[in-house]
């Protein structure tokens, strides 16, 4: 893992090509495994950026949550010129339109993701979980929404990690890791995104 | 893989359909997202889709507009109402108009997972169930497994198709060897008591003194040998169809007994004291004229008025010349098949003599003569020397003369070839296409001599 710097500090050839953003106040150790973890699967460098507060205009006053869909046009507007891909991350309850809660949120081949860890610290019933269950959630919620950005749908392969999990059961019986056809689909997608010619473009230009 | 889900999200908010699109597209499914009720029904001119979301709230048609539209034009289409304002009126409105859920948003993820989940395996129920309602239609031969193109089989078609759906009792009219099953189970095949049984009873060959108790059945010690009970085909015929072949034959007191039925819905098994309900419908069938019986005062009027509610009257074979070529074709293939026979057609003249033969047996008789020609052809296309004994003028003689059953037709086939190898047996063996000692049994069997 590249070590916490300042965006101001990095020089865009220096940068992360994985860029992990705290919002609000998550917990370090939180974002220490997130980074770890996509730094093991993708096999590229993730940046833990600087924190930022959560934007206010993502806020729902109604249901007092924060709109994941509108933080990840927030991330893909103010963050447009950094890394390949981007995660927040919140320890903010966050939701969308049409779904009373969600852990994570990306689109399909999207830039941007966004995760939180608000949910993940208890059971249904409102018991606590130990510490290791809630970081092994944490990073289960990192990869599966990552997964989506490199266009890998839900896998209907056993305990894959992409797998599709709508609450917390769905969430601990899958393993933190890709099956083998999900780590296929992530290296094709690997290699076609680090072939793209605005990137290399980018990169001659920092050079 | 099977094919993708095609799904459509349908709401005037963007934000909803992108969301929504978003949710169901990590589900290896393909989305679209229309923004009113007209262009919904647009993209479905264009695709084929397993579940719609639709929005109440719309301008234009509004989603139970859509809703109403597409259970009316893609009825295995599933769709779910969504709305922001969960009132039980309108779930109870979607619900009526067809809607195949109602879901107040938000929703919870994991009900929304389950829910895709329980709608797609309906979905592919309503599929097969549509699938097999075809493959039973196919199997109990509906109109489009009857042969004919001829105008008179089109009209009757068309009037099987009319009636089908109704429950009143049907009498088919027709000569014998018409096809008079046939057409009442092609009624049962498109009829909603399809997937119950379709019961045929043949009034003419069950004796008088077993009518009773096979129709009707039986309770356990009711007579002599009734050691258990046994339902009769009016039981076995429940939800369906009862079919009553030669109704003409059938005695008085069975005319009252089934008018009671008929009449009641209602019945009880020989020697029983409980009522039994009666559910079928009844579709008679005869070559008699049953007016006439009724005027002579040998058919009841009361019971000839119960199953006389709709008519339909299969024309003769000499009245549909023009389906006799599709009818020989048909039979052709099927004996050749039968029979492992390579034959496969019938020459012009032979077709001619077929034509032009008025048919008295109907289809049954075609049926018979072509067996009989498949079997006895030594060449792919059968000439017109199989069907010289059709030929007006030479009726009368070669009726008298040409064998009725199958085996006399072998028995006269076998002699000629005999007598024209001169009793060779290894000769007339090989044209006959059979083993020496298979026809020296043949020989010994039908005690033939030179």
């Amino acid at each position: 893992m590249s070590k916490k710097a300042t965006d101001s500090q990095l020089s865009p050839a220096n940068r992360g090509l994985i860029a992990v953003i705290p919002m609000g106040k998550p917990e370090s150790d939180v974002l220490h495994v997130v980074a770890d973890s996509l730094q093991g699967i993708l096999r590229l460098p993730v940046d833990v950026r600087e924190p930022i507060p959560m934007p206010e205009e993502t806020f729902l006053a109604s249901r007092n949550q924060y709109n994941a869909m509108a933080i990840i046009k927030y991330l893909d507007v103010n963050y447009a010129d950094s890394a390949l891909k981007i995660l927040g991350v919140t320890a903010k309850d966050i939701a969308n339109p049409i779904l009373t809660h969600v852990f994570g949120e990306a689109y399909m081949d999207g830039r941007t993701a966004v995760m939180s860890s608000f949910r993940l610290g208890r059971n249904p019933g409102g018991k606590p979980v130990s510490r290791e269950q809630f970081l092994d959630r944490v990073v289960k919620v990192a990869i599966h929404e990552i997964g989506h950005t490199f266009n890998i749908p839900h896998c209907q392969q056993g305990r894959c990690v992409m797998r599709a999990s709508n609450s917390l059961i769905e969430l601990d019986d899958k393993l933190n890791y890709l099956c083998s056809y999900c780590e296929l689909f992530l290296s094709e997608a690997l290699t076609a995104a680090l072939k793209k010619p605005d990137r290399e473009m980018r990169r001659t230009e920092s050079a | 893989m099977g094919r993708k889900n095609r799904f459509m999200v349908v709401d005037d908010e963007l934000i909803v359909r992108e969301s929504l699109a978003a949710w169901l597209e990590k589900e290896q499914a393909v989305v679209d997202r229309a923004e009113s009720g007209e262009q919904a029904l647009d993209f479905m001119e264009q695709n084929l889709y397993d579940i719609l979301f639709v929005d109440i709230k719309m301008p234009g048609m509004g989603g139970f507009g859509l809703l109403e539209r597409v259970k009316e034009l893609f009825p295995t289409t599933v769709v779910v109402i969504i709305t922001a304002y969960g009132t039980v009126d309108h779930a109870v409105k979607a619900m009526k108009l067809g809607a195949d859920d109602f879901l107040v948003k938000p929703f919870d993820p994991e009900g929304l997972g389950l829910l895709v989940a329980k709608l797609l395996e309906y979905k592919k129920l309503l599929e097969e169930k549509q699938y097999l309602r075809g493959e039973m239609a196919r199997c109990w031969g509906g109109p489009d497994e009857i042969i004919g193109q001829s105008r008179p089989m089109t009209e009757l078609f068309e009037q099987i198709m009319e009636i089908a759906a109704s429950e009143s009792s049907v009498l088919i009219l027709g000569e014998t060897g018409t096809g008079k099953e046939l057409i009442a189970r092609a009624i049962h095949a498109n009829s909603k008591r399809m997937g119950a049984p379709f019961v045929p009873i043949n009034c003419g060959a069950i004796p008088e003194s077993l009518m009773e108790s096979e129709i009707f059945g039986y309770e356990k010690g009711s007579f002599t040998g009734a050691i258990r009970p046994k339902k009769g085909l009016i039981e076995v015929a429940e939800g369906g169809t009862l079919f009553l072949d030669e109704v003409g034959e059938i005695s008085a007191k069975m005319q009252v007994d089934l008018l009671r039925v008929l009449q009641d819905k209602t019945f009880f098994r020989v020697g029983g004291v409980e009522p039994l309900m009666a559910d079928f419908r009844l579709i008679s069938a005869t070559h008699q004229d049953l007016n006439r019986e009724v005027a002579e005062g040998t058919f009841r009027q009361d019971f000839f008025y119960r199953i006389n509610v709709i008519t339909l009257r299969v024309p003769p074979l000499r009245e549909r010349r023009e389906d006799i070529p599709l009818l020989v074709k048909h039979f052709i293939s099927t004996f050749a098949r039968e029979t492992n026979r390579d034959v496969d057609s019938v020459s012009d003249r032979a077709t001619n003599i077929l034509t032009e033969y008025d048919w008295p047996g109907n289809i049954r008789e075609l049926e018979n003569v072509v067996e009989r020609a498949v079997v006895t052809s030594h060449k792919r296309v059968i000439t017109d020397e199989a069907f010289a004994y059709l030929k007006p003028g030479e009726v009368c003689a070669q009726v008298e003369t040409a064998p009725r059953s199958l085996q006399e037709a072998e028995i006269a086939h076998i002699k000629r070839i005999l007598d024209e190898e001169d009793w060779n047996i290894t000769r007339a063996a090989k044209i006959l296409e059979v083993d020496r000692s298979t026809l020296h049994k043949k020989i010994n069997r039908y005690g033939l001599q030179r």
